[in-house]
């Protein structure tokens, strides 16, 4: 697939998000993640289109850059009272309180800080080898991230969508049935 | 022009027994089997002629008029009928050859009326014979297995064999109960003056010991297949071999596996790896019937019972002096002194229907069920015991909050997408 069919498509995606979004007012949290991902994601997008090959001092930062963007987020929206970025991210599955969010927010914001500076040096001082190392070490963590989700939101959700094709279904075929019988 | 039926091709010569010929006009009847198609014989209506497949070889022909000529030459005895029945025919027997440009073509055989006739594969349905004008009862049935095991036990008497014995090739008389056995130029026939074998067979009917061999003891297949028929027509069409295993590993899909295998489930002693079919009545047969069922099906091959001994038990059955056959509080009738099959049929099949419909309403309401137990997933308003325990009694960090605005399932895939574009615009910044 084309960088330019995949964006298409994305944007495709993007409106149907955009008109199923929820009733609801959006949080604070989720607004800036929502500014500072577009901002990330345009990036990406402009490096893929227009700058072949990527800088290396570039290729060495962008971890870092996620990661210290994340940590930025979560420490800085709390105190403004924009909730926690880090109930977005996780998904809010498990009914936790307030102050126990708080601190798994602070916890996910002091691993990305860690993180990103990791990346640093492990770009600096270690081999190209090891780095890569670190970086797929890194996407471990999304992954355990998505398997949550997988489990709590998108099986639920999946169930739902199969429920309402099979009564989709079985509405339709009961309807041919009588059609073709009648 | 010559019309289709008067074409020479149309004009044959019979030969009857003691070399008597006479010409006729044979007309097609649109019936046709693997070996030939079948003709009327104009001035002869009791008659048919089986006429070979013109893609027939020379040799096999040669083969086929040898055996047609003796046994047209050697019609067998077959088991009395009252005189007010003599049209019915128990055999389709060849009884004159037919040469066409003094060439062997095929042979003559007595009509089967099939108005009056049904497959005795109907019978094993016993709505399907219903629905051919035939109301099955236990009381018939012995008698259409007496009669027959009596035509096959006429034949073994003569040396002949059936060998592809099976409820396709036979034909039962609806009204008198008679039988009619059809494809008769197939017969295995070893007697001291002529020899011809039955390649022919059919797995779902073949003897353990002949699954992938050749038939060498063409009789004792014929009890087989006999057994089987008679099994199959006592229990409302359940093979003697279907079953249900306990390993589905080793259980062999197809009813030949299970014969060679011997994994007969009826017996008297129940079998180790593999149950009976829930809805069999064969526990309502009697234990002389069982016995000869259990030595056809779960002995060797050498103590399976003869035809002449299926003839001696079912003749008791067949007979209404012998008072062996009695009818239930129901009218049905059944073996004296054992349970009425028919109502535990019944019985059985209430009960499957019970349970049928108790999961259909289940799978029915499934759905509903299912969407309830997403929807408070997915807006966290479980109210099990569980949960609500956890959310009074605080002793976890874990507690229900309030329950949030309700979300639509669009609501929560609006939001999935967002979240699925962030996690690839981060993988694209963290490679």
């Amino acid at each position: 697939m084309s960088p330019l069919t995949a964006s298409i498509l994305w944007a495709l995606l993007l409106l149907i998000a955009w008109r199923w979004r929820p009733p609801q007012a959006a949080t604070l949290s989720a607004w800036v993640l929502i500014i500072a991902f577009g901002a990330l994601g345009a990036c990406a997008l402009w490096f893929d289109y227009f700058v072949h090959p990527e800088p290396q001092a570039f290729t060495f930062w962008k971890p870092t850059v996620v990661y210290w963007t994340l940590t930025a987020i979560m420490s800085i929206v709390p105190p403004l009272g924009g909730g926690y970025p880090a109930k977005i991210i996780l998904g809010n599955y498990f009914a936790l309180s307030n102050r126990e969010w708080r601190w798994i927010n602070r916890g996910f914001a002091l691993l990305c800080a860690v993180l990103g500076g990791v990346n640093l040096v492990a770009a600096s001082e270690a081999s190209y080898k090891d780095w890569e190392g670190f970086k797929f070490s890194c996407m471990v963590l999304l992954l355990t991230i998505v398997l949550f989700r997988l489990n709590f939101v998108w099986l639920p959700i999946l169930a739902e969508v199969s429920i309402h094709l099979y009564r989709r279904a079985t509405a339709a075929y009961r309807y041919l049935s009588r059609l073709f019988s009648s | 022009m010559i019309p289709a039926e008067r074409k020479p091709d149309h004009i044959a010569q019979l030969v009857w027994p003691g070399q008597r010929s006479e010409l006729v006009t044979l007309a097609a009847t649109g019936k046709s089997g693997g070996a030939g198609e079948i003709f009327s014989i104009e001035g002869r209506p009791e008659f048919v002629a089986k006429i070979y497949h013109a893609t027939t070889s020379q040799a096999v022909l040669a083969k086929y008029r040898h055996k047609i000529q003796w046994m047209v030459e050697h019609k067998p005895a077959l088991p009395e009928i009252p005189a007010e029945y003599q049209d019915i025919v128990q055999l389709a027997w060849p009884e004159a050859l037919i040469l066409r440009r003094s060439r062997f073509v095929g042979f003559a055989m007595r009509k089967i009326t099939f108005d009056r006739t049904l497959e005795l594969d109907y019978l094993l349905n016993r709505r399907q014979a219903a629905q051919e004008g035939f109301d099955a009862d236990y009381g018939k049935l012995l008698t259409v297995c007496f009669n027959l095991a009596s035509v096959i036990n006429c034949l073994h008497e003569r040396r002949i064999a059936i060998v592809d014995l099976k409820p396709m090739n036979v034909k039962v008389h609806k009204a008198e109960l008679y039988v009619s056995i059809l494809d008769c130029d197939g017969f295995h026939i070893d007697t001291e003056e002529f020899r011809h074998d039955a390649p022919q067979v059919t797995p779902e009917y073949l003897a353990p010991e002949f699954q992938d061999k050749a038939v060498t003891h063409p009789e004792a297949q014929d009890s087989f297949a006999l057994a089987t028929i008679i099994f199959r027509l006592l229990n409302y069409g359940i093979h003697p071999f279907t079953g249900v295993a306990s390993d589905h590993n080793t259980y062999p899909l197809e009813l030949a596996g299970r014969i060679k295998q011997g994994l007969y489930p009826y017996g008297k002693v129940a079998h180790e790896s593999v149950r009976k079919v829930p809805a069999s009545v064969h526990e309502a047969f009697p234990d002389d019937l069982r016995q000869l069922f259990d030595r056809a099906f779960a002995a060797p091959g050498y103590s399976r019972p003869s035809v002449r001994e299926w003839v001696d038990v079912l003749s008791i059955y067949a007979s209404k002096r012998s008072g062996q056959i009695s009818p239930c509080e129901k009218g049905h009738l059944r073996f004296s002194d054992r349970p009425c099959p028919t109502c535990l049929r019944e019985a059985l099949i209430k009960g499957a229907e019970v349970r049928r419909r108790s999961f259909v309403a289940r799978m029915q309401a499934a759905p509903a069920r299912t969407l309830k137990y997403v929807r408070r997933t997915l807006r966290q308003t479980h109210s099990s015991p569980f949960q609500a325990a956890l959310a009074q009694a605080q002793l976890f960090t874990f507690r229900q909050l309030a329950p949030p605005a309700p979300i639509t399932t669009r609501n929560a895939i609006a939001l999935e997408i967002l979240w699925i574009s962030g996690l690839l615009i981060g993988l694209w910044w963290a490679r």
